[in-house]
């Protein structure tokens, strides 16, 4: 790197990027095709033809019964996934009448605690099609879809989606559950194992990258911190004697895409490179299903302005554009107001339109890797790949993940890139288009700005209905169930099956989560003011 | 304490901390005393940090709408407690109306999404002038 270069001339990495590229500037680009081992191009060689990608919409909120009725709306216009989101006590485990959760209940996402809203959920939505993909804790996500389909007799085999895990960062940058690191990583397992022996087309092993990366991460940081979640979490279930080849065909990594298009599209091509030789070559996976990485993805909400808010529908539709050039498997596009609110029906349906209108009019799916073989792109794809490995193994090297998230080293890590994300803002060396250039005056900023002043009341009346929940119970039989739950936990059987069974006893998730924490000797609730049932 | 001490959390599930974390940080930069009370806030909880503390602002960072619903009682518990101390908040949930809501209810200060680090700390060192000042002529 000479000095003087200026800013414009490197990635959002920090990838020195030249003036143009030619044939010598990649040396192991992809010369297989598409649906070959390493699969940079891609899973499949044939481009999709019919039904495209699975495009999701986020959503969520309220009661289930209302969640329910956004679902069959997306559904009846044509989407082919669903993508429900807990509210914030939901993620955090805590049930929606926790003292603290008063103002937040249903407002960002679903509030889900009982078997019943599980079923109220998920009522006339067919299981055996669409695709449900929950942001929720995936403990009790799956059971509750298990719970539901038995009762349908929906075959468990036919269920699809996904349920995501970020079990190493979520008390650092997530949401924070209140239990310890192993704890986390084993409910994580329980849930891999459980699905690879119960629901094979599930998608239990979700890693999310997105999640983590929203702290301001750039794309190399993003991946290398997936891939030490990745190995950690496979290392964990190889220890149970499970065959790496009955779970990892289902292993997806749910990425983030940001604003620097072709780093972006490098970085989907780079990881599913990286995944198929750490599959195969490191962990011994035989079956070539397992080689080849789902890649989902969400469109950063980080990028999103509260400035001038049809911009972020351009920031959306060159994201999306970019996961459609990499050949992500379903994308959510987030929605323009995201800035400022949960989203609203109306922005909901201009995230699904963008991506109904990459796909039937702009023709750019009709092509698999259609910038596989461009100079840029491969060479761009090749240093990716080469960073984002040197940092796992930088960061492999410093001990194991569990020490480093108990000693506050990833935490640390991600405040640093918070504040490293606000002061390149602050700086002008990132340009954001509205937020420190091309501002507008308030008084002209009006466009969309309607939709975006309704506001989701905290669903109070949600309080009322777990009140008489819990009233109404065998409170005998819901503490036995407790009971047992906390046995396993200790004894170390997988947790799912005492899961759903303590759901059926009418447990809350609140309670048993409260049960897994005291059983791993933390506190029933994490913020000291709910009493243990059990 | 010339230069101020400022109590900054987010409140109820907002667990959003890069806002506040940031800005936490350019007020130390500033030359600020920073108690920084992290996630998981109440109104009783921050009103009690900052009598304690004999803070002269307590600062929100706001990435939910609970603050809607927090402030008031915030606002409310400062003065049964008789604590002297602003209230600003930020973050990007925060939309126009709302501030100048937030303001009539008694909110000192607003910084929206896209605030610059010296509107934040001009802003807040007017506030606690004007606490050190009100302080001063009390003793008096």
């Amino acid at each position: 790197m000479m000095d003087g270069e200026s800013r414009g001339n490197f990635t959002r990495s920090g990838i020195p990027v030249k003036d143009f590229y030619q044939p010598a500037d990649h040396t192991n680009g992809a010369s297989e095709p598409p649906g070959s081992f390493p699969f940079t191009r891609g899973r499949r060689a044939n481009a999709v033809a019919k039904g495209g990608w699975i495009q999701r919409t986020l959503s969520g909120e309220g009661d289930a019964k209302r969640s329910n009725e956004l679902f069959r709306y997306i559904v009846g216009k044509g989407g082919t996934g669903l993508d429900v989101i807990g509210d914030s006590p939901t993620q955090s485990m805590i049930d929606g009448d926790h003292p603290l959760a008063v103002n937040s209940v249903g407002t960002q996402g679903v509030s889900l605690a009982t078997g019943d809203d599980y079923r109220e959920l998920l009522a006339d939505i067919p299981l055996e099609n669409i695709s449900i993909s929950f942001s929720a804790p995936a403990l009790f996500a799956v059971s509750g879809l298990e719970i539901v389909a038995k009762e349908r007799a929906v075959p468990l085999n036919r269920l699809r989606g996904s349920t995501i895990l970020v079990p190493l960062y979520c008390e650092d940058v997530t949401y924070a559950i209140g239990m310890p690191f192993e704890a986390r990583t084993r409910m994580s397992s329980d849930v891999i194992e459980y699905c690879a022996r119960e629901m094979p087309r599930f998608h239990a092993f979700i890693e999310d990258t997105y999640y983590f990366s929203e702290s301001g991460l750039n794309a190399v940081e993003e991946m290398a911190l997936g891939f030490i979640e990745i190995r950690h979490l496979v290392r964990e279930v190889l220890k149970r004697g499970i065959d790496i080849d009955s779970f990892a065909p289902r292993i997806a990594i749910l990425v983030n895409c940001s604003m620097d298009f072709f780093e972006e599209i490098a970085k989907i091509r780079a990881t599913r490179r990286l995944f198929a030789k750490m599959i195969r070559d490191e962990f011994g996976a035989k079956d070539p299903r397992s080689w080849s990485v789902v890649i989902t993805s969400h469109t950063s909400g980080l990028t999103l302005t509260a400035q001038q808010l049809p911009n972020n529908i351009v920031r959306g539709t060159t994201q999306a554009l970019a996961l459609v050039l990499a050949g992500a498997h379903a994308i959510e596009v987030s929605a323009f107001d995201e800035a400022l609110r949960a989203p609203s029906e109306q922005a909901h349906l201009v995230a699904l339109r963008t991506q109904q209108i990459i796909e039937a009019e702009t023709g750019v799916s009709k092509v698999v890797d259609p910038l596989g073989g461009s100079y840029y792109v491969e060479a761009l794809t090749d240093e990716m790949e080469k960073r984002i490995r040197a940092m796992v193994e930088e960061i492999e090297a410093r001990g194991e993940p569990s020490k480093l998230s108990d000693s506050g080293w990833f935490r640390a890590f991600f405040e640093e890139k918070m504040q490293r994300y606000q002061s390149q803002i602050d700086s002008g060396e990132n340009v954001v288009v509205g937020v420190n250039a091309f501002q507008l005056p308030p008084a002209e900023d009006t466009l969309l700005r309607d939709v975006s002043e309704t506001k989701i009341a905290p669903c109070r009346e949600r309080i009322e209905a777990l009140r008489q929940f819990r009233a109404s119970r065998d409170l005998n039989r819901t503490r036995a169930s407790l009971m047992k739950l906390r046995d396993r936990v200790l004894e170390g059987n997988n947790l799912v099956p005492a899961v759903i069974e303590a759901t059926q006893a009418k447990a809350t998730m609140g309670e048993m989560a409260g049960v897994i924490r005291q059983a791993y000797g933390f506190p029933y609730d994490p913020h000291g003011v709910v009493q243990p049932l059990i | 304490m010339p230069n101020g001490r400022v109590v900054i959390g987010t409140m109820g599930m907002d667990q959003h901390e890069l806002g506040a974390i940031a800005v936490a940080r350019i007020l130390r930069d500033a030359g600020m005393e920073v108690v920084y009370a992290g996630r998981f806030n109440t109104p009783h909880s921050l009103v009690r940090i900052a009598v304690d503390e004999d803070a002269d602002v307590i600062g929100v960072s706001c990435h939910s709408w609970e603050y809607v619903q927090y402030i008031p009682e915030l606002l409310r518990l400062l003065e049964e407690f008789d604590a002297e101390a602003s209230v600003v908040l930020g973050g990007s949930v925060i939309t126009t109306a709302d501030a100048e809501m937030m303001k009539h209810e008694g909110v000192a200060a607003v910084f929206l999404s896209g605030a610059s680090s010296e509107e934040i700390v001009s802003g807040i060192s007017a506030l606690v002038r004007d606490r050190q000042e009100r302080l001063a002529t009390a003793t008096l």
